[in-house]
């Protein structure tokens, strides 16, 4: 048989292994400095762009897309044409690929830390770089077909299978959840609103963990496990039985984020039930992984690759094992809102996806610069510094997160709320908090030394660039399915089926939940006297959007005596309709303010408490935690935004009345004045003009809708 | 190398190779840059795993679409929840019999001291001395002084000016001691004092010993 040469770019592999570990270190020490703001609310050094609220999407955004994106596209570039014997379709992609995606990662930073912001979880870009991010998504996706389609082997490997679905779901994903109106070069809201925009957020930010940190990983697990231990992966049949299970249950999950909320039972169900039935297909990657390293367990104690992929394979079967018990609403009830979730997420993001790509990179980069390691030893440090520290980061994380919740449901023997102020349920975890950032801290000095160790091998070797190798042609096979071979063996001779039937595979959860609660009124169903925010409302509630405040404060009041109690009526699906974007929040740093301008309420407070509160915390209460706001009495609105603002809502379908662009700046300036005029009243002197007083409109606004009487004119008090 | 032909899949199936280290067979012609799979069944408690979580979805889904189950519909319970709080108010209600409990001044100082600083600290200042509310420390007072008019002012609130009402959320017990320690606060001269807001108030002698 004639073979043919050919050569793999390993170049592209070292410049995504370079980004990995640059973004990583980036990404991590941003994380050090959010878990230091949580606890020491001067780590921003009084600058408004370096806010919890705003450094925390950088973090989450960083890690996820940047460190973990660049460790997916390197194990991507370097596993599959050594699966598929080819080179990549074409190296001119690859180059836009990789330098597309840094430049996004570059531009997504910029524009979080200026406030520019969509305002949902982990998909905070705006528009033009979601634009961006589709572009760069398809070339990648180009390149790995053309590849694909081109390759000397008749079957494609299961770590490909992984691949493929991961692209295709990840555009899907992205697509769909960032399809907004753009009333600014910069600015959009998104089209869905309320509960339908929480669907669709968590639809996505499930699976951005399902496939974006979790299948492609696994593609990762089943090419550098294998190779690392030279040993066989253990069981095929299990491969594709776990494929396709994980792949058509993970896509259903998504409404486990938002058990107990004001989404219809039924769906709530589905998040359950789905995220239990995940159990196994998970376990069937964590057990393939694992009863692989059979026969090379004397090899995992010397080699710290294998250490590392043990830990992270591990860790992966902990977070998918805790992820469905999370999901039981008996257990969701005690983690929401609290670090519980925190730190479940980060056994998965420090355990599964750091150490799968410590590992990797670890293997990789001393068969890149055709060399060895520099220094086993400091990746034997490496390991254990950062096995320490997911636990000095996780375990503080679960206690504090139990307290907490603890601690929200007590009620005296009298029926009061043990502890009314929720200040006090926070500084019980501060702490805990000093001991997860040592953990954070722990880590990040682990990927220091990894860089270091990478460094030095590099030095001592030589970067072969292109890797010389011969392979013979793939031979003509027979087009339809043969007698002896197997209905999943003859799909993986066909490659573009396969697409075809992941595609398939993926996207009915998603439309089984997501076209019903669009089509069916009952799901939302209407309360008359909520109606939409007035321009300066609207203004104040966009600057809450721009400060990330949905980070620390949650905006749902669960349907539990211990939240009513504590915030008043719990929340219904038709308060939100006209907010878009959804600000529901999943975390409580800061207590809910779904009900936070209602006047006899649990939680009111008076214009000028806002006002003072919002300058300077610690002056209302000296042990808070959250930053000052002083620019926000600086910065004037930006009037100018008032009428676009305006007619994007209407295109959206928020009834403002005809030509109301034009008359609402007065109407805004108006209801600014009177805000103004009641602070002059309390003693202090501020202008109307200021983006202080339309952030404390929207706050005296939010839950108060469904308080007036139902079908009467709005009355709005100063 | 690793590409599939008929003959070749015949060949192999023919003489079965194993894996050296457990014996297991590998499958024959899966080989990808160098990687063996093995034919190996799934784990069998994985397999019952699997089927025991579809069996626990079938029932719940059932659970809630056609019995409407009310430890899942969760508005119902909450309905459940809260009715279960007022039954279990009445029946304490009903059964206050027991005996007024002595205190010492300490305890109520205690007491008062630690709801105001939970509570009212946030708006009065930490010692009293004023913040967006008034100060607690002259002797000012603009709703009255005496502690019925502070106990009017706890329990109805002053609404338009910020002040919710605690009726619901602090103890009749717990809204005399901290009268009791708001009464203690005047005079004691903090920094940052608010000016003094209201009419002056002087104590009657009959209420400083009030309660």
């Amino acid at each position: 048989m004639e073979l043919q040469k050919f050569t793999y770019d390993n170049k592209i592999t070292r410049d995504f292994a370079v980004a990995t570990m640059v973004w990583g270190v980036i990404g991590m020490l941003v994380g050090l400095l959010v878990a230091l703001q949580i606890f020491i609310p001067e780590m921003n050094f009084s600058l408004e762009y370096t806010t919890f609220g705003r450094t925390r999407p950088v973090h989450t955004n960083a890690v996820i897309f940047a460190f973990v994106g660049n460790a997916i596209f390197t194990a991507v570039y370097y596993s599959m044409p050594r699966l598929l014997k080819t080179n990549m379709y074409s190296k001119l992609l690859g180059k836009i690929h990789f330098w597309g995606w840094q430049l996004i990662i570059i531009a997504g930073a910029i524009t979080l830390l200026a406030g520019y912001t969509s305002g949902k979880e982990y998909a905070e870009l705006e528009w033009p770089i979601d634009v961006a991010i589709t572009i760069i998504w398809v070339i990648f996706g180009i390149n790995m077909f053309g590849t694909i389609i081109q390759r000397r082997v008749s079957h494609i490997y299961v770590a490909i299978w992984f691949y493929i679905a991961t692209w295709v779901t990840v555009a899907v994903l992205h697509v769909v959840n960032s399809i907004e109106i753009p009333y600014s070069l910069l600015k959009s809201y998104p089209v869905y609103a309320g509960i339908q925009d929480a669907l669709v957020q968590w639809w996505y930010g499930h699976n951005a963990v399902a496939f974006f940190l979790t299948t492609p990983f696994l593609g990762l697990m089943y090419y550098f496990v294998p190779k690392a231990a030279n040993r066989p992966v253990y069981s095929y049949k299990l491969s594709i039985v776990h494929f396709w299970s994980l792949i058509f249950i993970y896509i259903w999950a998504g409404p486990h984020h938002l058990l107990y909320s004001s989404l219809p039972d039924w769906l709530q169900a589905l998040g359950t039930t789905f995220s239990i039935m995940l159990i196994a297909p998970s376990w069937g990657g964590m057990m393939n992984g694992l009863l692989t390293l059979r026969g090379a367990w004397d090899k995992v104690r010397r080699d710290p690759v294998l250490k590392m992929f043990v830990v992270g394979i591990t860790a992966y079967g902990m977070a998918t094992f805790e992820g469905p018990m999370l999901s039981l609403k008996t257990v969701n009830a005690i983690s929401h809102f609290t670090d519980w979730t925190v730190g479940h997420v980060h056994i998965g993001a420090l355990g599964w996806n750091g150490m799968l790509t410590f590992g990797m990179l670890y293997w990789l980069i001393p068969r890149l610069y055709n060399t060895k390691l520099y220094s086993t030893k400091l990746a034997n440090v490496h390991f254990w510094i950062s096995t320490l520290a997911i636990i000095f980061y996780a375990v503080p994380l679960y206690i504090g997160g139990i307290t907490q919740a603890l601690m929200w449901k007590e009620f005296t023997p009298e029926g009061f709320l043990a502890y009314p102020n929720f200040l006090e349920t926070v500084t019980q975890l501060i702490p805990m908090y000093a001991i997860r950032a040592f953990g954070g801290g722990m880590y990040v000095l682990g990927m220091l030394l990894l860089i270091f160790n990478v460094v030095k091998t590099a030095k001592q070797g030589q970067l072969v660039k292109e890797e010389e190798v011969e392979a013979p042609a793939l031979q003509t096979q027979s087009v339809g399915k043969k007698s002896t071979e197997s209905w999943h063996s003859f799909l993986e001779r066909k490659p573009i089926r396969f697409l075809v039937f992941s595609t398939i595979a993926i996207l009915i959860g998603g439309m089984f939940e997501i076209i019903p609660t669009y089509l069916i009124n009952s799901n939302v169903p209407i309360i008359s006297s909520v109606k939409p925010y007035t321009p300066l409302e609207l203004q104040g509630r966009d600057i809450y959007v721009r400060e990330g405040c949905y980070n620390c404060h949650s905006q749902m009041i669960r349907p539990f005596r211990s939240e009513t109690e504590r915030y008043g009526e719990y929340s219904k699906a038709g308060e939100f309709i006209y907010d878009h974007p959804f600000q529901f929040g999943s975390k409580r740093t800061g207590p809910d303010l779904a009900r936070e301008g209602v006047k006899t309420g649990r939680i009111y407070k008076p214009n000028a408490w806002h006002y003072n509160h919002f300058i300077d915390p610690q002056k209302m209460n000296e042990e808070s935690i959250m930053p000052k706001y002083p620019w926000l009495a600086e910065k004037d609105i930006n009037l100018k935004s008032t009428a676009p603002k305006i007619r994007a809502m209407k295109k959206l379908g928020v009834p403002y009345p005809d030509n109301y662009e034009h008359q609402a700046n007065d109407d805004l300036l108006k209801q600014a004045e009177e805000i103004a005029q009641n602070l002059r009243e309390a003693g202090i002197e501020t202008e109307s003009t200021k983006e202080i007083i339309a952030l404390i409109a929207y706050m005296q606004r939010l839950g108060t809708d469904i308080m007036k009487p139902q079908e009467e004119p709005e009355t709005e008090e100063e | 190398m690793s590409t599939i032909d008929d003959k070749k899949q015949d060949q192999a199936n023919s003489q079965h190779e194993y894996d050296d280290f457990t014996n297991e067979k590998l499958l024959a012609g899966h080989e990808f840059d160098g990687i063996r799979e093995l034919d190996n069944q799934l784990p069998p408690w994985l397999k019952y795993l699997f089927y025991g979580s579809i069996i626990f979805a079938a029932s719940y889904l059932t659970l809630v679409f056609v019995f409407e189950d009310e430890n899942i519909i969760q508005a119902k319970e909450y309905q459940n929840e809260m009715a279960a709080f007022i039954e279990d108010e009445e029946a304490a209600e009903e059964d206050e019999t027991a005996a007024p409990v002595i205190r010492t001044q300490e305890e109520i100082m205690a007491s008062g001291q630690a709801t105001f600083s939970k509570i009212c600290s946030v708006c009065h200042g930490k010692f009293g001395e004023g913040l967006v509310g008034p100060n607690f420390t002259d002797e000012y007072w603009i709703h009255g002084g005496s502690r019925d008019n502070m106990h009017e002012v706890i329990t109805t609130g002053v609404i338009e000016k910020g002040m919710i009402s605690y009726k619901n959320i602090l103890t009749e017990n717990q809204i005399q001691d901290v009268i009791t320690y708001i009464q203690s606060l005047q005079g004691t001269n903090p920094p940052n004092q608010k000016a003094p807001e209201g009419e002056k108030y002087v104590p009657e002698s009959e209420e400083e010993t009030a309660s």
